[in-house]
């Protein structure tokens, strides 16, 4: 296993020709197929596009939660498509925050748990506690995402991917099971991350609507990259409406 | 802690219901087996210990009556290494206050050193034996209890055509006695009605007319010899042919070591299947559970391997919780197994009597036990986790793809098909997609059905062994033995007795059976050509009339001697001339108690050469008169021997009932608890995977009953198939208990009666019911505004 210095810090991540193609039964499914993205550190990027246009496989292979079926996917000077299991656990663990569209929390442990499930990961993360009061949740801690509404969940989830102090957010369709107001909070939540912290975002959604709270948006078809083009002027996220 | 250690935690108290389910068949499978296994080991150390200290026998000879002197040749030969020798008498003694003339086995021992002797005894109350009187006797314990009797009262023998009275001076149990029947033919101890009596060694001989005599010979062999056994006691018996070896009895053939050993082997069998079925259905219901547990938490296991969980210690993690279940199980088991144990030795206590059971634990038995019991819960586990980790985690985030679809083959013949209800269509669907959860519901059926089928069978068959032996063959009412053979004038003695309606002679005649390399010393049994007082039945059931010439025996007897109808065997009688004869085997029929051999009266006397005498006199009775009779009974001076036949019926029905109910109660209860917990697990599993569905039917307005009649239905599918499937399994149950428990002491019926099949099926629907009663509970609990929002 390389060792973790070894991911450069303000490396780039990059695909180049990466293609995903599933098999189900007797077909062959393409998620995703060549592509091409190049994206610099502390940047916000949004991935958009229609269900099944392969965001969520675009996101799942920079994230190292799958591999490519062919081409190749690079962070900084480390080629993701060649780790192995081990070596993307550790990149996964050292690198990269998850947020989910359903929060994926566990159940039966508390927000701050959840929390910890994440801290106990890494050598020198965020205070639990303090990655709550980031999000705004302090005073929550101690509830289960049950007793939790769901801007409240996917903040707690935020928190979780924030506390390991990861170089890499990358967020599913975070607002997907959001209203609006939810919504936004979470957004916000991102920006300020991204701004205060240069933290490398990348937010997929199928909603055009938040498209423009970043500073790039990348708009998928169809498995292939049909649009990148650079937002000059982000939306603040209290402004979103749809 | 960590917080996946909190997390565990939360899980196992949050799924307790369905893990307790599981728990309880692992406690029951390991339960079972610690506890059969440790009462096993139990009985094998405290017989050993007993043999040891009080000197258990190796042989017994019984001969009519030969010389101390003619003993020494015997002792002196290669493989003896004690030899002893006592007189033993059966005799009829009578109690104060008591109607009814009692059994008893008088024998002979030293005064002072009687726990030292061959077959020592050993001395549960008073002091033993004075050394100035002689009337003094030390009964068995169990008929001392039996009858209240105490140190310093009295009882009445009739020895020797006189009356003696002697006065109890201690009560005592010995090694030859652990199981208290008179010899082969009595099924269970009957300590009201027979008790042995231990009276000095030189006032027995003296009043016997045995002075420097004995009637049996004990002895215990070098070690070493134990493998020449048969030819040193084929030496004895040619060298006390002349004095009439009635029976040589080798350790084995010995009636309460043959009845203890049976019970030891039979229980190392039951110690290995019972527990064998009990933890296989566990390791079933754990697998479907720990899958399925697994399964539900693939959302979870994805987002810990994507935020960075490697494998390994998602693994351990979810290892960790068959192993809580697995120790806790185990735990459990141990308890439940300790306490089986010693409830087990309780109940043997009462038939087998010890002066001490060296209990024990045994750690190795824990051990296992809980080895087993965590083996079965992790492997479970690990396939049901190792069935998600092999996924991505982005294939593991997200949910499982729908169960395969599509149409099961009852949907191609629509008109059967529409005549269901859709709640009919989702059970079907359902029992036939989740084919290894079905076939796993319906194998713990099968399993439990089967076992309660041959609990309960095992009883009837008893019942059933007791009506044929005590209603079908023998019908009289009371038997006497007597002391000294007597011709056909007994007989007419007999009919005088008041109360007899009619009375037939049994004229046993002790004699070896040879055919080829098999032999026997058996007492063929004549009977008289009218005889109405003993049918024998063949095995279709017809009575057999006994031949002009030739042998009726017994199936197993026919089985030991390798003889088929009309083969011929040797006949060789053990007293008199002694010279061979070749007889046909006329009639084969079946017995379930002992063994016997009949002939016609005449015929025997015919090949013996000599006209018979009477050994004992059967009797019909009626009821009314029976006092009269015993009343007449004690004053007979030649009577030694007594039989009642509702007593045999009755000591062997009442003791079923107390003991098999409570056995078969366990055994219900096991197999009711895994067809219980197989059921609910299942149905608990169901109503998980199908919250949505559920509060969906809910909305609509269906009533929690109505919902729970579509999981009805599959636990009935399930239930019938199991039902359908448990007929040959308990078939072939019955036929490996029956063929375990084939000795010669006695043998188990194989009959199963509607009733027996129509108990078990209720008592197997009424645990399913049970379960069915817990589902709907858990419906009519379900938040199903909280379900609705589940997310596919």
């Amino acid at each position: 296993m390389p060792p973790m210095t070894a991911f450069n810090t303000a490396a780039v991540l990059r695909l180049e020709r990466a293609t995903r193609i599933f098999r189900m039964g007797e077909i062959d499914v393409p998620a995703l197929v060549e592509a091409d993205l190049t994206i610099a550190a502390g940047e916000f990027l949004t991935v958009v596009g229609p269900s099944g246009s392969g965001k969520s496989t675009l996101l799942n292979l920079v994230g190292g939660s799958d591999r490519p079926t062919s081409g190749r996917i690079w962070h900084g000077d480390c080629d993701l498509s060649s780790l192995s299991d081990n070596d993307l656990t550790e990149y996964r663990r050292a690198i990269v925050g998850f947020i989910f569209q359903f929060y994926n929390l566990v159940p039966t442990l508390t927000a701050l748990e959840n929390v910890q499930v994440a801290t106990e990961l890494v050598d020198n993360p965020l205070d639990p506690g303090e990655a709550l009061d980031v999000v705004g949740l302090a005073d929550r801690a101690g509830h289960f995402p049950a007793q939790l509404s769901g801007g409240e969940q996917q903040r707690a989830a935020i928190a979780r991917a924030l506390a390991k102090r990861p170089q890499l957010l990358l967020a599913d369709e975070p607002t997907g099971a959001l209203d609006l107001p939810a919504a936004r909070k979470v957004l916000a939540t991102l920006q300020r991350l991204n701004r205060s912290q240069q933290l490398t975002v990348i937010l997929i959604t199928h909603n055009p609507a938040i498209a423009n709270v970043a500073g790039r948006v990348v708009r998928l078809a169809s498995g292939r990259i049909v649009e990148s083009r650079v937002n000059d002027n982000p939306i603040a996220a209290e402004t979103v409406a749809w | 802690m960590t917080v996946l250690h909190r997390k565990l935690i939360r899980d196992l108290l949050g799924s307790i219901g369905m893990l307790l389910s599981v728990v309880i068949i692992i406690a029951i499978g390991t339960g079972s087996f610690i506890g059969m296994a440790s009462a096993q080991r139990i009985l094998e150390a405290s017989r050993a210990a007993y043999y040891r200290e009080y000197r258990f026998a190796d042989f017994w000879v019984d001969v009519k009556k030969a010389p101390i002197s003619a003993l020494d040749r015997i002792a002196r030969l290669s493989g003896v290494a004690v030899l002893d020798n006592r007189v033993v008498f059966d005799v009829i003694l009578n109690l104060e206050g008591q109607v009814r003339p009692l059994a008893g086995r008088l024998i002979s021992t030293p005064a002072g050193r009687f726990d030292r002797t061959l077959n020592g005894i050993h001395l549960v109350r008073g002091s033993g034996f004075s050394d100035d009187r002689n009337e003094e006797v030390i009964l068995s314990e169990a008929f001392a209890r039996a009858h209240h009797l105490r140190i310093g009262d009295r009882i009445e023998l009739i020895l020797n055509r006189k009356r003696e009275s002697f006065t109890i001076v201690g009560t005592a149990i010995s090694p030859e006695y652990v199981y208290m029947v008179r010899g082969p033919g009595d099924l269970i101890p009957d300590p009201v009605h027979f008790g042995v009596l231990y009276v000095k060694d030189s006032y027995a001989r003296e009043v016997l007319d045995f002075k420097d005599a004995c009637n049996q010979i004990v002895g215990s062999l070098a070690p070493g010899a134990r493998g020449d056994m048969d030819v040193l006691l084929g030496r004895i018996d040619r060298a006390l042919s002349s004095y009439g070896v009635l029976e040589i009895t080798p350790r084995q053939r010995q009636a309460s070591h043959r009845f203890l050993s049976d019970e030891i082997t039979g229980l190392a069998v039951t110690a290995t299947i019972m527990p064998a079925i009990f933890l296989g259905v566990a390791a079933l219901v754990l697998n479907i559970l720990m899958i399925r547990m697994a399964q539900r938490q693939r959302t979870t296991i994805g987002t810990l391997k994507a935020l960075g969980y490697s494998d390994r210690s998602v693994m351990v993690h979810f290892l960790s919780f068959g192993l809580v279940v697995g120790i806790v199980g185990g735990l459990a088991g141990a308890a439940l197994g300790t306490l089986l144990a010693y409830v087990m030795i309780e109940m043997y206590a009462e038939f087998f009597q010890f002066p001490r059971f060296v209990f024990r634990a045994y750690p190795d038995l824990l051990l296992i036990g809980m080895a087993i019991s965590v083996a079965f819960a992790v492997a479970g586990t690990a396939r049901g986790v190792w069935e998600v980790l092999k996924l991505r985690p982005a294939e593991a985030m997200r949910e499982k793809p729908p169960e395969r679809g599509g149409a099961i083959f009852l949907e191609r013949f629509p008109r059967l098909w529409h005549v269901m209800g859709f709640r009919t269509h989702i059970a079907l669907r359902t029992v036939f997609r989740n084919r290894t959860r079905t076939l796993t519901a319906v194998i713990a059926t099968a399993l439990s059905t089967a076992i309660i089928f041959m609990s309960m069978a095992t009883y009837d068959a008893f019942l059933y062994l007791v009506d044929y032996q005590f209603d079908k063959v023998a019908h009289s009412d009371v038997d006497i033995g007597l002391r000294d053979e007597k011709s056909v004038l007994a007989l007419f003695e007999s009919r005088a007795l008041p109360g007899v309606d009619y009375a037939e002679p049994l004229l046993g005649l002790r004699c070896d059976l040879r055919h080829g390399r098999n032999a026997r010393r058996m007492t063929i049994i004549g009977l008289s050509s009218r005889h109405r007082l003993i049918t024998p039945l063949r095995a279709d059931g017809k009575p057999v009339q006994i031949p002009g010439e030739g042998l009726v025996l017994s199936r197993k007897l026919a089985e030991l001697l390798g003889v088929r109808l009309g083969d011929s065997l040797e006949l060789t009688p053990v007293r008199g001339r002694r010279e061979t004869s070749r007889v046909r085997v006329a009639s084969i029929v079946e017995t379930f108690l002992g063994m016997d051999c009949y002939a016609d009266v005449r015929y025997l006397s015919r090949i013996v050469g000599e006209s018979l005498a009477v050994n004992s006199v059967q009797l019909a009775v009626s009821a009314p008169q029976v006092p009269v009779l015993y009343e007449a009974i004690k004053e007979l001076p030649n009577a030694q021997g007594l039989s009642v036949r509702t007593d045999a019926k009755d000591i062997i029905e009442t003791t079923l009932v107390e003991t098999s109910l409570f056995s078969i109660g366990v055994m219900v209860l096991f197999a009711g608890m895994i067809a219980f917990g197989s059921t609910v697990n299942n149905a608990l599993i169901e109503i998980g995977d199908r919250i949505r569905e559920i509060s969906t039917l809910r909305v609509l307005g269906y009533r929690p009953g109505q919902i729970a009649g579509i999981l009805f239905r599959e636990s009935m599918l399930t239930f019938m198939a199991g039902l359908a499937l448990a007929c040959p399994l308990g078939y072939g149950m019955l036929h490996l208990i029956a063929a375990a428990y084939d000795s010669e002491l006695y043998r188990m019926p194989v009959v199963i009666r509607p009733i027996v099949v129509l108990y078990t099926f209720v008592l197997v629907a009424l645990f399913v019911l049970l379960a069915q009663w817990i589902v709907l509970l858990q419906i009519r609990k379900l938040d199903w505004l909280q379900g609705m929002k589940v997310k596919e």
